[in-house]
């Protein structure tokens, strides 16, 4: 009995996808068109590495809140330090990523603080090095053949962009479910105490998840502008909204320990299918971030409830531990 | 006589009260060194500006304060408040000042117990859910301006530009009540008892009986408030509201809550420190202003003195602990 609800709660995201796909695709002439498809896989492209990246900070018990910003100043810093040559720019881009991942884990384990405390500060800092870097400009390239080649649609819905953040979520699964590093990310979001006292290296766990998040954020900014041809100081807002939405809806706990891949995957498809879906049905830019703002608040207030129920019920012993 | 100056000495850099007396030692500081380097640096004009610059941001901070204290770090929605609130302001304006004061307070009310029902009672994740009301609230904000600036068709001019006594600005004279009032009502009040346990420990908090649901909603209440007065202050400078009018008030109210050393631990701190931290930001921003520095400059150099203070804060943390 308790497989068969938690099966059907990991697929839930999935059937979620399915179904909100189906109904838009009968609702709407254009949706179901390989255009569209292919128009719906690349914001998924850039949704998918943000939320990605995210969720493996949620799942180890913390968050990164600069995942936004650093879309952005990774674009700025592709295209004004590239300038024509795309692949120095990416590379110094993916390098200033690491960093930032780098300094968010060891400031966090060095003064103790709240992971939501540091990323806020690196959030407003990256922010302020983003209007910096783009002087109240928008940055542009000349070289347009990199973003064709990222964005030549391959079997009339995928590219070459949308192919890798596909590949991104197998090879994150595989981590999590083959190495020692994935199972010890679990413990620690599942319970951090009871995971030092196992001799699982907490710092690495937790340097792992933030350098990913960062570089996950960093590569998204650098496929988006490369693709755009252009950047601009404001090319990561509302990003973190829809990427925290996206987690909790594919089954990722903010509360740590629970939370897969596949589901987030789906998670990102759910909220890529809902706002193409309701831009073709013509609803304006301030409707569908007032959509996303109010699911946000509806998944955060279910997945608060829910967690506090399951805290609940394992106190009482009611249930066994997996 | 000495033993009074060195028993207040020695009060002064104990414990937690080190770090906020520290800034008010700074700011004095700053400010012979603005007389003696700027020419222009005390004259009438200067003054006022920075009185201006304090006033609303200090509200804001004032209200941040309430948040932080109560063990819930930040409030993300207060600049989506205070730009939501400076439209309500100017389309309210025509029926006369105290009626658009009363809408933009009802506005901030409102905005603020949402969020405190559900951080309060659905105990949701406090970053989430404002990250998620801010969204909701600029989706709004938008879809009722249009996108475009409002002007208001009536005289804010007591608010705006009217001065006490011909001396002080009459916003400084309500931030000052306010910032004096809710200091008073935190340190004297069951209401502040309560705040205070609520932030030091929660679960502690509730078992002893304390009404936790309560004391929460109300300081998202104060919070949401005071953010929407903020508002208020920015759009009757110049009779009209725009969505872009406070962009960054989230990050000027978080340092200035963060430089005075309110502990974003919960429960350490007085409402009044932030009263300081944000006159010790203003007078930063105003040197560097007279000093011919940039937009971008000014920012990096905020953030930079926040993260500094967080990072001593924490070193002050960790050394009592010891």
């Amino acid at each position: 009995m308790k497989t068969q609800i938690t099966s059907m709660a990991a697929n839930l995201p999935l059937v979620l996808a399915v179904a909100l796909f189906a109904v838009f695709a009968v609702g709407l002439d254009n949706f179901a068109s390989p255009q569209n498809t292919y128009a719906i896989f690349q914001t998924f492209a850039l949704l998918g590495l943000i939320t990605l990246g995210l969720s493996m900070t949620m799942l180890v018990g913390e968050f990164d809140l600069s995942v936004g910003s650093m879309v952005a100043v990774a674009g700025l810093i592709t295209l004004k330090v590239g300038g024509d040559d795309l692949v120095t720019g990416a590379l110094v881009a993916m390098a200033f990523a690491f960093v930032v991942g780098t300094l968010n884990a060891l400031v966090f384990v060095w003064l103790r603080l709240s992971s939501l405390v540091v990323t806020v500060g690196t959030m407003i800092a990256l922010s302020g090095f983003a209007y910096w870097l783009a002087g109240g400009k928008i940055i542009s390239t000349d070289n347009f053949d990199a973003g064709a080649l990222w964005d030549d649609s391959i079997l009339g819905m995928f590219s070459a962009r949308s192919l890798l953040t596909i590949l991104a979520f197998i090879v994150m699964a595989g981590i999590l479910k083959f190495t020692r590093l994935g199972r010890d990310m679990v413990a620690t979001g599942s319970s951090t105490q009871a995971a030092r006292a196992c001799g699982v290296s907490i710092g690495k766990v937790h340097l792992f998840a933030f350098v990913l998040s960062s570089l996950c954020a960093g590569l998204a900014g650098v496929l988006l502008s490369i693709s755009l041809a252009t950047a601009s100081a404001t090319m990561g807002s509302n990003l973190l909204l829809q990427a925290v939405s996206a987690a909790i809806i594919g089954g990722v706990a903010l509360a740590g320990g629970i939370g897969k891949p596949s589901g987030v995957l789906f998670g990102v498809l759910i909220l890529t299918i809902l706002n193409n879906g309701l831009s073709l049905l013509g609803a304006s830019s301030a409707a569908i971030l007032l959509t996303n703002g109010l699911l946000l608040l509806v998944v955060v207030v279910i997945d608060g409830k829910s967690g506090a129920l399951l805290q609940i019920v394992r106190s009482k012993g009611l249930t066994r531990q997996a | 006589m000495t033993s009074v100056i060195g028993d207040l000495i020695k009060q002064s850099v104990q414990g937690d009260r080190i770090q906020v007396n520290g800034i008010k030692a700074v700011s004095l500081l700053l400010i012979i060194w603005g007389y003696f380097s700027v020419d222009n640096f005390l004259t009438p004009a200067n003054l006022s500006a920075i009185m201006y610059s304090v006033s609303a941001i200090g509200i804001a901070a004032v209200g941040m304060a309430f948040i932080t204290l109560s063990g819930n770090l930040f409030m993300l929605s207060m600049a989506a408040t205070a730009a939501l609130s400076t439209i309500v302001f100017a389309s309210t304006l025509h029926f006369g000042l105290p009626v658009a004061l009363l809408s933009v307070s009802v506005l901030g009310i409102v905005i603020g117990s949402i969020q405190g029902l559900v951080v309060g009672a659905a105990r949701v994740n406090p970053i989430i859910a404002t990250i998620a009301v801010a969204s909701i609230v600029m989706g709004i904000g938008s879809y009722v301006s249009g996108g475009m600036t409002v002007i208001g068709k009536g005289d804010a001019s007591w608010l705006g530009i009217g001065k006490f006594a011909s001396l002080v600005p009459n916003q400084l004279v309500i931030f000052l009540a306010f910032a004096i009032a809710a200091n008073y009502w935190v340190e004297r009040t069951r209401f502040g008892r309560e705040l205070r346990l609520i932030g030091l420990n929660p679960i502690t908090a509730a078992y002893s009986g304390i009404r936790v649901p309560r004391t929460l909603v109300i300081a998202f209440v104060v919070a949401g408030f005071s953010a929407a007065l903020a508002g208020g202050l920015f759009a009757s400078q110049a009779s009209q509201g725009n969505l872009k009018m406070a962009a960054g008030l989230d990050f000027d109210a978080i340092a200035a809550v963060l430089v005075a050393g309110i502990s974003i631990r919960g429960g350490q701190g007085k409402i009044i420190d932030a009263v300081y931290g944000a006159i010790f930001l203003a007078l930063i921003g105003n040197l560097l202003l007279v000093h011919g520095l940039s937009f971008e400059i000014q920012l990096m150099v905020k953030g930079a003195v926040v993260v500094l203070a967080v990072i001593v804060a924490a070193l002050i943390a960790r050394g009592k602990v010891r």
